[in-house]
């Protein structure tokens, strides 16, 4: 029965990766791309999740908002990197900074328009009820298996738009080398902004795929994106492997550690093995390996 | 180093200049102690209080100068070592309150522990019964974990945007751990009703040790050490090819900052007589950043008017219908102070200061050239040009 147990604890490490894939994708590909480190990506998904409520109170369901929630943060994203992130890119640091006055400003307006309480969000039915694996009680919910489908999707997704696509080899151009990119004609100003909206948008997502799980609160995101800052530090943004593999790390690790101690122990381990791996890996397992 | 090779002029200059500015600040300080008390009359009143409080946040900010304007370090878990300092004098001064006053609970155990169920002091708490222990303790323990986290991160030439976004998770999770262990720490309540230092006499002690850390920086940025810092921040490769260990260096100054944290934290735990997890958090550390950028980094009086100037606006506000959109105010006030106004108030004004005095003689003009030299170089940390592709 232990091992039933165990089995269980395990799969469910993989739905919080999956989570966390799901959190992180946009934070990394925006990191890898851009060299900027988006404090609001937080906000981004809490307001992604406010969307999903919205659309839940118009009688819409999950599906419904999830594309909607995509268009409003990528628009977000847009408007946030023309007014601000545009004029401070060669200053990485600065970009902190700024984005979190973006996030400051973002979850006081959220507060304010919805109050201080969460707003609930239901789950499409389609997704209630469970896998029944054993033949006793602690069953495998649906939901879980729909997130990690959908962290699949996200990341074949992105994977097909930046290997397969014209737009895509322009992006790993710029992204290799920005000032060669554009003698070559690559309009990298542009590539930034699009590739901001992309991952804006995929923290949309994420923000109405998460709001059912708890509430949408104006709050929610910031342990998010905590985890996803982690999640880029362990598997690195050289290759696109780093966000599935730096997942699955922390995801598996919080969650046999917190079903043997306790959550909080759990983080605390994960937090310590993570800052002793990037003693052997300084830019994360798939990082960026440039020339010193 | 080149000490000789500077003329002897330029350095008469360095030491007028390293008197007036200090004297300034430490007098306006003292002045405005003085003046609050006739004022508001006791020290029970709350201007009072808000003063020594805002000096413990100076202090605070002044570590976050040292690191991030100084040295180019971006740490958002400052309030780490803050909260470890704070709490561990808060813990003690509880567990002693609680063996003078008995609590309603009749034992002489702090009532979060009767709470949960503890019947004695935990042993490893037993070392805080006695005062000075729990105040050596509290500088040391956060000193020696910001040099294991320098030692582990700075020696691999992790720092700018990983370890902005590393000392980030460490303050949350932090903040998580005092929440989740409430028998020891109170969890979400903190430690609270443990009584309180305030007396004229501490708020003068406050004063003296603000004006100590001021000068104490003040000796630090301006020896050869600061030097080598400040160099570390413009470029560190080429800092480290002069032969610098830029490793030892920043660990070095991290500890700093981590002390000076410390110490403000258990001052303001021992002035304010509460501490909440809040304390630790990175939303705090954040708003440490805040009041330095506000004030002027890489300027030492910059914290200090930040400081003031930042948590006296959100008092004066937080009476009236504004206090809503205080937070407003803020965030828009951060993202100002990155686009336009990059060097602070503080900053902003010595620029303007320096443009004005222009008909000044030889050798003050030759330091102010070389003061501008310095600062039209970028904060960032060197890369080569169109290399944003690793960002550090």
């Amino acid at each position: 029965m232990i091992w039933n147990q165990f089995a269980l604890q395990i799969l469910n490490g993989l739905g919080v990766a999956a989570i966390l894939v799901i959190a992180t994708s946009g934070l990394a590909i925006i990191f890898g791309v851009a060299g900027v480190i988006n404090m609001a990506h937080g906000t981004f998904i809490m307001v992604g999740a406010y969307t999903a409520a919205v659309v839940n109170k118009l009688g819409g369901d999950m599906f419904m908002a999830m594309p909607l929630a995509f268009v409003v943060v990528a628009l977000l994203g847009l408007a946030v990197e023309r007014g601000v992130i545009r004029w401070i890119y060669d200053r990485p640091l600065e970009t902190l900074l700024a984005t979190w006055g973006v996030a400051i400003i973002l979850e006081v307006a959220a507060r304010l328009i919805f109050g201080p309480l969460g707003l609930k969000v239901d789950w499409p039915d389609l997704l209630d009820g469970n896998i029944k694996l054993f033949a006793r009680p602690p069953h495998y919910p649906y939901y879980r298996v729909f997130h990690i489908v959908l962290a699949a999707a996200i990341m074949g997704l992105t994977f097909y738009l930046l290997y397969k696509t014209n737009f895509g080899l322009k992006v790993r151009a710029v992204r290799r080398n920005r000032a060669i990119s554009g003698c070559m004609g690559v309009d990298t100003a542009k590539i930034d902004m699009l590739i901001f909206m992309y991952g804006s948008g995929l923290a949309g997502v994420a923000g109405a795929v998460l709001a059912p799980i708890k509430a949408a609160t104006f709050d929610m995101g910031f342990t998010y994106a905590v985890s996803s800052y982690m999640v880029i530090v362990l598997g690195g943004v050289g290759n696109l492997l780093g966000i599935p593999v730096g997942a699955f790390l922390i995801g598996e690790g919080e969650t046999l550690l917190a079903f043997r101690y306790n959550t909080v122990i759990g983080q605390l381990l994960v937090f310590v093995a993570i800052v002793i791996a990037i003693r052997v890996f300084p830019r994360g397992i798939f990082g960026y390996h440039e020339r010193r | 180093m080149a000490t000789q090779a500077r003329s002897a002029g330029e350095r008469k200059v360095r030491r007028s200049r390293l008197l007036p500015r200090s004297v300034l600040v430490v007098g306006a300080l003292v002045a405005a102690a003085i003046s609050a008390f006739p004022v508001v009359g006791g020290t029970d009143s709350y201007v009072l209080q808000l003063i020594g409080k805002f000096l413990c946040f100076s202090i605070f900010a002044l570590s976050v100068d040292l690191i991030w304007g100084f040295t180019g370090i971006l740490s958002l878990g400052q309030a780490v070592y803050f909260g470890i300092g704070a709490y561990t004098i808060a813990l003690s001064m509880k567990l002693n309150y609680t063996i003078e006053n008995s609590t309603r609970y009749g034992g002489t155990i702090p009532d979060f522990m009767v709470w949960n169920g503890l019947t004695e002091v935990p042993g490893f708490m037993e070392p805080l019964l006695s005062t000075p222990i729990a105040i050596a303790l509290a500088l040391a323990i956060p000193t020696l974990l910001a040099f294991i986290f320098g030692v582990i991160t700075f020696k691999r030439h992790i720092y700018g945007v990983y370890c902005a976004v590393i000392t980030l998770a460490e303050a949350l999770i932090l903040e998580q751990f005092l929440i989740e262990y409430q028998a020891y720490t109170g969890g979400f309540n903190g430690v609270t009703d443990y009584g309180n230092t305030r007396t004229a006499q501490f708020l003068w002690f406050l004063v003296v040790l603000t004006a100590l850390c001021f000068f104490g920086a003040r000796l630090l940025t301006h020896s050869r050490i600061g030097t080598v810092l400040k160099s570390v921040r413009d470029n560190d490769v080429r800092a480290e090819f002069m032969g610098y260990n830029v490793a030892n260096y920043r660990i070095f100054v991290f500890c700093v900052s981590a002390f000076l944290a410390a110490l403000a934290g258990a001052l303001y735990a021992a002035w304010v007589g509460i501490i909440s997890p809040g304390d630790t958090g990175p939303r705090f550390s954040i708003e440490a950043v805040i009041w330095t950028a506000v004030g002027g980094r890489a300027t030492l009086i910059g914290p200090f008017i930040g400081t003031f100037l930042v948590r006296g606006l959100e008092f004066l506000l937080s009476g009236s219908w504004l206090a809503n959109y205080w937070q407003f105010f803020m965030g828009a006030l951060f993202i100002l102070v990155v686009l336009v106004m990059r060097d602070g108030i503080v900053g902003t004004l010595l620029n303007w200061y320096r443009a004005r005095r222009r008909g000044a003689p030889a050798e003050i003009r030759e330091e102010q050239d070389r003061l501008e030299k310095d600062r039209q170089h970028d904060w960032r940390p060197s890369s080569e040009p169109g290399s944003r592709n690793d960002p550090v």
